[in-house]
């Protein structure tokens, strides 16, 4: 289980290396600012589910379509985290 | 409401080249794009044709990652002869935005490679390789993919056509464009089609002995339309993109006029889904030629599908003979390159439309002597320097669908 500051820095790393971000900022509105859309947010959940080590349930995955931010996806991922872990 | 509709650009990318001076030169020199088959590691080991119309040059695209993330191979094409026509046009951005612009694109099958890549997963029974198959690779495989993406990167908002019908794919999708223009639906419409490299339909076509087998450590030697030694069709790979736009407004723009679409006609067989079939292609090239308004001795070159199959040939040269005689010259243009697929036509087109522009006609590669039943038409056996005034493209596909685009020299616009 990966703490804050390590999800961080592989959800930033992905978000350069794969979604060709440009200096991402924890609060930057992902849409607004670089162009994340929706087939992104697939792609991106894909990844997250590899960071995991597990498929994410259909209603997890729902809930992933309310992230705005950085700091959503890390909520995000921790929640999930935690609920597998509890 | 009947409007003009002229091509005031095209690209193509063949196996004989893709910049227009390489296309010209590779025909005034009868250089083959025909190559061995690649080894898949998956069905080549199995097919017995080993030939290939093969794109073996680099390709600058310049695409961002968000232009890409929708985009399979055939996309790539697609969107490259797109690209190429917008920029050579010189429309406005407002214009290409404005929903007075649409799209007529398709290929034959979407991205077969990303489908490949599907079922490998699938079979793989991996279930954390499931999970990454996604909405990406239905974006990459579905067969309207070349004319969304194409939509999507230019922010074109007018309509979309996307017509797949194997060998017709791309003529109907001109056809289908004039049309819509003609009648006032649209302006102008980026129109052709694509198909990428992929071994399935070689091996379908091989399982049904329609494949070249017996040059294949000759490639250059096949295709052989009308030739007494052809031994089926090659397939090949490709892109070919027009932009037409109504004559009216590409004239007071001052658009180049390379051509004028001045008629389209296509039908079906009503049959049998494999056969060729003498009635129903007689037919189109009939209806094409009323459609024009001409009649037959006005047309100078015929465009010929000519895959090099042992019956195709014959029946087409009949059709050909019933409906122009022994006047008009004819080329089979696949001689050069195999046979693109979907992006058959719309290359044909290009081609026809850059020999008109420099008062040659190619002759059919490899037609070293004309089968006896196709000897009744005046078949181009050399380099012929000659003004072509109008020219029929003609092309027919699995299913019984058949085509024909009759196009005017642009220097014979507004003459």
């Amino acid at each position: 289980m990966m703490n804050r500051d390590e999800l961080q820095e592989r959800i930033v790393a992905i978000l350069v290396d794969d979604f060709e971000f440009e200096n991402p900022g924890l609060t930057d509105n992902l849409r607004d600012d670089h162009g994340f859309d929706s087939i992104d947010a697939i792609e991106l959940l894909a990844k997250i589910e590899k960071i995991l080590g597990f498929q994410l349930a259909r209603e997890e995955k729902e809930k992933a379509m309310s992230i705005r931010t950085i700091n959503d996806i890390l909520d995000y991922i921790e929640a999930i985290q935690a609920s597998h872990h509890s | 409401m009947k409007r003009r509709v002229v091509i005031t650009a095209c690209s193509a990318i063949t196996p004989i080249g893709y910049r227009r001076s390489d296309i010209i030169e590779s025909l005034q020199q009868g250089r083959s794009g025909v190559k061995p088959l690649h080894d898949d590691g998956l069905l080549t080991q199995y097919i017995h044709s080993r030939v290939f119309g093969t794109v073996d040059y680099p390709i600058d695209y310049g695409f961002t990652r968000k232009d890409t993330k929708t985009m399979g191979p055939v996309a790539f094409y697609a969107c490259q002869v797109a690209k190429d026509v917008l920029a050579a046009s010189g429309l406005e951005q407002e214009f290409i935005t404005s929903g007075r612009l649409g799209v007529s694109f398709s290929s034959t099958h979407g991205s077969p490679t990303v489908q490949r890549n599907i079922y490998k997963t699938f079979f793989s029974q991996l279930q954390s390789e499931f999970s990454s198959i996604g909405a990406v690779d239905y974006l990459k495989s579905m067969v309207h993919t070349t004319a969304v993406n194409i939509a999507r990167m230019f922010g074109i908002t007018g309509r979309i056509i996307a017509s797949s019908t194997a060998c017709t794919t791309s003529s109907q999708s001109i056809g289908f464009g004039y049309e819509t223009i003609k009648y006032g639906m649209q302006d102008a419409m980026i129109c052709g089609g694509a198909d990428e490299y992929d071994t399935t339909t070689v091996a379908v076509f091989d399982n049904l002995l329609a494949c070249s087998v017996d040059y294949n450590d000759r490639p250059e030697c096949t295709p052989r339309p009308f030739d007494a030694k052809r031994d089926g069709l090659v397939v090949g790979e490709g892109a070919g993109a027009v932009l037409l736009e109504e004559y009216e407004s590409a004239k007071a723009r001052g658009a180049d006029i390379l051509g004028e679409v001045i008629g389209f006609a296509c039908n079906n067989n009503g049959g049998d889904l494999i056969l060729p079939n003498l009635d129903g292609i007689t037919a189109t090239l009939r209806l094409a030629l009323a459609d024009a308004d001409i009649r037959p001795q006005d047309v100078d070159f015929v465009s010929a599908h000519a895959t090099a199959t042992k019956m195709g040939d014959v029946i087409e040269a009949q059709a050909i003979n019933a409906v122009y005689g022994s006047r008009p010259l004819v080329t089979g243009l696949k001689s050069y390159m195999g046979h693109t697929m979907g992006s058959c036509g719309a290359i044909e087109m290009i081609l026809t439309l850059y020999m008109m522009e420099q008062g040659f006609i190619a002759p059919t590669l490899n037609l070293e002597s004309v089968d006896e039943r196709c000897s009744m038409l005046n078949h181009v056996r050399k380099i012929t320097n000659t003004e072509t005034r109008i020219a029929a493209i003609q092309n027919f596909a699995f299913g019984g669908v058949n085509t024909c685009l009759l196009i005017a020299n642009g220097r014979e616009v507004g003459a």
